[in-house]
């Protein structure tokens, strides 16, 4: 009875490991199906901050002008751009470590993604067809993905051992029934937050270019 | 029912006679569509009969097309199964088919069953991919075109091109099919051109056979292409003629595409650039100075950029853009040189020069200082134009002339140039075995070096100077070009742009420097010349020719040579060509260049002959004009000859005639003046003694009378016409003369003959006695009333010719006759003619008597009938 106990035990004792080594195989298969297919090896860390450093750049600057458009075709004042709006990710990177940082960075700058696609929808329907905001966010929400890219292949960089943890491109929880002003304060509010998140990755991934984390890297690397 | 049944049966009927397409075989591997095979691949099918079919496999056949395929390729797998296998080439595309024949008188359907095959290749693997982006406006543009190489293989079949990008860690992946067969070039939409960020291209090429994929990874940055850079310019500055300042504005922001540039220039004379080392634009700049440059010297600035660290695709170079630098002084001193004609007392120097080769800037004016025996002569400021750049003056032949010359821009003055001009009796020594040559249609001139001179003349260098033969008349010419080679050298090319078939004279000059002070001069030495041309052609025209002396058998040529600007070559020999006429058979004879007159010989006399010159260079040959001449008919001195001769012979005979005639005066005289009896002499006297003689007769020697005729006519003209008429009687007559029967004044009828025969017995070769008759008077006379008077002479001259015809003297009888002398001294009267024709007389024998002695004479009245006869001597 035992043994026979004793092997049903071990039978479902068996069973329970394979089980376990399929599930982490098939929870393996989803991240890697979830998480896309990050290439950070093909470039030098010190090529990637560069070019990560000068896609921010980049970023920064052209959010810059693209609110300076926005605000020019809607009639806004800058007061309005900077009222609270609890649905808009905020733009304060947080963390002690710089490691901390940029994840958070990498975070918030998935966090903003659904937002511009919703200004970008609704700046179309507001202003058919040509409408360069649309247009630019369009391009800026391409390149917001890509600088998610870089950061995400700093924090493999800057934290090899810990996974990363991906957000999800989570619906904005901005309710649909917003009337036109609405719509507008909104997609000011999230080019000024996005505008000031692109700063402040900036200036850590300065900080990091400063801290010369390459030459630790490519130290522990080797 | 019945109409039912009956087209029950019809259509049995209908089935058997259109035939029923049974089938029991069928071909494995099987498709709705074609087989795709590969060539150069064994393919095998295998047909089955199937279940219930009467064949067996014996009665299989596989054919391909309409071909039937050789059974050695069947391999029979059981009783219902044949397989074939075929080697795959690319024209099988066609239709595999298995059949069972129907046999013959069977009722059986005959089986047939078919695959497509569609013979191709599996598609090549591209190569040399590469995609580009273009910048568009100040981004770069999301269009990736993309190019490849897909071989030059055919894959027969449908083949797929298709080009992937994708920016890794993203899950967007874009593509482009490409449509066209054999894809080459497609162009891939990014909607947004990824900045900075990895790029992944690659191209897949498919078909039926298989797949190939070249694919392409780099940063983004460098499938980008950016523009040029803009707004280039170049800035010139006063202070700095040797440089240039490029300026301007970067094509697209530094963080987009960060960029370095490239900077090329060169001479608008020059096709070659100069690109400025990448290290010196390597910064993110935006302007360079350009350095070491020429002054007053034009460049053309172009620029490209490429992204950092040759990052991305370099960009097309931007439109040129041209400016000059500022200028500087003149870095090197005019050319001077100088041509030197002598005249009859003094030199005529011209002074030429050229600008100095490194001007820096346009020479405004030259400063021009001669002196002579070392003293100041003259100086001028003469302003800088290239057309009148020269300067002649008068240099006696015992003085010596120091020139310098300088040249001003708006920097400042060139160094200066020398040149001395010696004393005429103190030239310097030139060069030696001066030759030129043609190579590559340049003048080569080779010479031997001077040899060494004493202190303190030193060889300097050499200079070449090439005059255009003849000069030409355009003052403002300068009238020769020069060429300086150094010392060490004695062979060089003339880099002058010497015309083709035109002469040149070349001269090769040393140039010896000396120092007296502080200052060298420059002497040339004597220079040795050659006439040249860089292209020797035919002659423009042909000498003209003339014929100046044209002989019996000969004909002197003379020729003017051609203008010399004509010749276009050096002529080596001229060529006389001429013929007979229109004949065309030309002889020739080639003579010298130096020649220019020739004597043709042998030619046939009085004739036409047509000539020409033909002139000739290594070149060719040109023919001059015609010209045409006759030979004359006597050659020099033959007509002189026969002239000569025929005088001569004139006076020879004359001579003769006239010796003939004194050797024989006597007879000529007795035959021009028959010797006439002197009637004083005559013994008539003594037998006429009606008549007394008169004693005052003159005693003349004259056998005639004088006859008054009054129309002038001899009586012998008249006679001519009645003579013949009475010619029988004329003889007669004469055969009755009494004197000698030929005397006009005798009576034919009363001759002495007809009296006294026995006395006449004398020829006319003989002595013949003539009578004087005085019929009707003589010498004014009227002997009317006196008796007519016979007188006979003892001439033995022949008779006269009116002495033959009575019948004048019958005519004379009315009028005045005289006979004289020197009319019966013509010699035509004097001949002796015996025939019946003759109008002169004609010796008889007066003894012969007359047959018609008494036959009394139509018109006798010349003279008195003698009546009483006479009386014989």
């Amino acid at each position: 009875m035992n043994c026979h106990v004793g092997n049903m035990v071990c039978l479902s004792q068996r069973s329970q490991a394979k089980f376990r080594m399929i599930l982490a195989i098939l929870i393996l298969i989803a991240v890697e199906l979830v998480h896309p297919t990050v290439s950070c090896k093909n470039e030098t860390c010190s090529q990637l901050l560069r070019h990560s450093l000068r896609l921010t750049r980049l970023m920064s600057k052209r959010t810059t002008e693209l609110l300076e458009t926005y605000k020019t075709s809607q009639d806004f004042a800058d007061l309005i751009c900077d009222m609270q709006m609890d649905n808009v990710p905020v733009s304060t990177v947080s963390g002690q470590t710089i490691s901390q940082r940029i994840l958070s960075v990498y975070t918030h700058l998935k966090e903003f993604l659904p937002h511009m696609k919703t200004v970008m929808e609704q700046q179309k329907d507001l202003n058919p067809p040509t409408n360069p905001v649309a247009e630019g966010l369009n391009r800026m929400i391409t390149h917001v993905r890509h600088i998610a890219v870089r950061v995400n292949c700093i924090l493999e960089i800057l934290q090899p051992n810990i996974p990363i943890p991906e957000p999800a491109e989570s619906p904005t929880g901005i309710p649909h029934a917003q009337n036109i002003f609405q719509q507008k304060a909104y997609g000011c509010i999230v080019l000024t937050r996005l505008q000031e998140l692109l700063s402040q990755a900036v200036q850590e991934q300065k900080s990091l270019k400063k801290g010369k984390m390459c030459r630790k890297s490519t130290k522990n690397g080797s | 029912m019945g109409s039912s049944h009956h087209l029950l049966v019809f259509l049995m009927f209908l089935h058997y006679a259109v035939g029923f397409t049974y089938n029991c075989v069928k071909i494995l591997p099987d498709s709705s569509s074609s087989i795709v095979v590969e060539v150069g691949k064994n393919f095998t099918a295998t047909c089955h009969l199937l279940e219930g079919c009467a064949y067996t496999s014996d009665d299989i056949e596989w054919r391909l097309g309409n071909l039937s395929i050789a059974k050695q390729s069947y391999h029979r797998i059981n009783e219902t199964a044949v397989s074939v296998t075929i080697n795959i080439s690319s024209d099988m595309s066609d239709w595999l088919k298995c059949t069972a024949p129907k046999e013959s008188l069977s009722y059986k359907p005959r089986s047939i069953y078919g695959i497509f095959l569609r013979a191709g290749y599996p598609p090549l693997k591209p190569k040399n991919l590469s995609c580009i982006a273009v910048q568009e406006d100040k981004d770069i543009s999301p269009n990736l075109s993309c190019s490849w190489d897909p071989g030059s293989r055919n894959p027969l079949i449908d083949t797929t091109y298709t080009v992937y990008a994708n920016v890794p860690g993203t899950v967007l992946t874009h593509k482009a099919d490409c449509k066209q067969h054999l894809a080459r070039f497609c162009v891939v939409n990014l909607e947004t051109f990824p900045i900075h960020m990895v790029l992944k291209v690659w191209v897949e090429v498919k078909n039926a056979l298989g797949s190939e994929r070249s694919e392409l990874q780099s940063d983004s940055s460098y499938f980008a292409k950016p523009n040029p850079p803009l707004n280039v310019q170049v800035l010139t500055e006063d202070k700095f003629p040797t440089s240039l300042v490029v300026t301007w504005k970067h094509p697209i922001d530094r963080t987009i595409l960060k960029l370095s540039y490239a900077i090329r220039y060169r001479k608008v004379t020059s096709n070659v650039w100069i690109e400025v080392p990448e290290s010196f634009t390597r910064g993110y700049i935006e302007s360079f100075r350009l350095q070491s440059l020429e002054p007053y010297t034009q460049y053309v600035v172009q620029m490209r950029c490429i992204g950092e660290s040759n990052s991305s695709y370099w960009s097309n170079w931007s439109p040129s853009v041209t400016e000059r630098t500022t200028e500087a002084k003149p870095a090197s001193a005019p050319d001077l040189w100088r041509i030197i004609r002598p005249t009859s007392n003094s030199r005529n120097v011209t002074l030429i020069w050229k600008a100095p080769v490194k001007a820096n800037g346009k020479i405004r004016f030259y400063n021009l200082s001669i002196n002579q025996n070392n003293e100041k002569f003259e100086s001028h400021n003469i302003t800088a134009d290239n057309l009148s750049q020269m300067y002649s003056m008068e240099l006696p032949a015992g003085k010596m002339a120091s020139i310098e010359i300088t040249a001003y821009n708006s920097a400042g003055e060139s160094p200066k140039a020398t040149l001395s001009i010696p004393r005429s009796d103190k030239e310097l020594p030139g060069v030696k075995d001066m030759s030129w040559s043609v190579r590559d249609e340049k003048l080569q001139v080779k010479w031997t070096a001077v040899l060494p001179l004493p202190h303190p003349l030193k060889l300097s260098e050499y200079l070449l100077e090439w005059v255009k033969i003849p000069q030409s008349v355009h003052q403002k010419e300068l009238p020769a070009g020069w060429q300086r080679v150094p010392k060490n050298v004695t062979v060089t090319t003339l880099n002058a742009g010497l015309e083709k078939f035109k002469r040149y004279n070349i001269s090769v000059y040393p140039i010896y420097k000396y120092q007296p002070g502080h200052v060298w001069h420059f002497q040339p030495g004597r220079p040795v010349t050659r006439p040249a041309y860089v292209q020797q052609g035919p002659p423009k025209e042909g000498p003209t020719v003339t014929v100046t002396k044209s002989k019996k058998n000969s004909a002197e040529l003379t020729w003017e040579e051609t203008p010399l600007d004509s010749h276009q070559g050096f002529i080596i020999h001229y060529t006389i060509f001429y013929a007979i006429g229109n004949t065309k058979q030309w002889k020739s004879e080639t003579v010298g260049p130096n020649v220019h007159s020739y004597v043709l010989t042998d030619l046939a006399s009085e004739t036409d002959y047509v000539v020409y010159v033909m002139a000739s260079t290594e070149a060719g040959s040109v023919k001059g004009t015609d010209c045409t001449f006759k030979t004359m008919k006597y050659g020099d001195g033959e007509v002189e000859v026969i002239v000569v001769v025929v005088c001569l012979s004139f006076l020879f005979l004359t001579v003769f005639i006239i010796m003939i005639c004194l050797r024989k005066r006597e007879v000529i005289k007795k035959l021009l003046w028959p010797q006439v009896p002197d009637p004083s002499d005559s013994s008539i006297a003594h037998w006429s003694p009606d008549f007394p003689i008169k004693a005052d007769l003159p005693k003349e020697d004259v056998s005639v009378v004088e006859v008054d005729v009054f129309d002038g006519k001899s009586l012998c003209e008249e006679d001519k016409g009645v003579l013949p008429l009475k010619k029988d009687k004329y003889l007669s007559e004469e055969h009755s003369s009494g004197i000698g029967g030929s005397s006009c004044m005798s009576s034919p009828r009363h001759s002495v003959s007809d009296s006294d025969e026995g006395d006449s017995g004398q020829t006319t070769s003989s002595t013949v006695q003539y009578s004087t008759v005085l019929g009707s008077g003589y010498k004014g006379q009227t002997p009317s009333h006196q008796p007519p008077a016979f007188a006979r002479s003892e001439s033995t001259q022949p008779l006269l010719d009116c002495e033959e015809h009575p019948d004048h003297l019958n005519e004379s009888q009315s009028r005045s006759s005289y006979f004289r002398r020197g009319r019966e001294l013509e010699p035509g009267v004097l001949a002796p003619e015996c025939d019946g024709g003759s109008l002169t007389f004609c010796p008889v024998q007066e003894e012969e008597p007359s047959p018609v002695a008494e036959e009394p004479p139509a018109s006798a009245l010349c003279y008195m009938p003698q009546k009483s006869g006479y009386r014989p001597q």
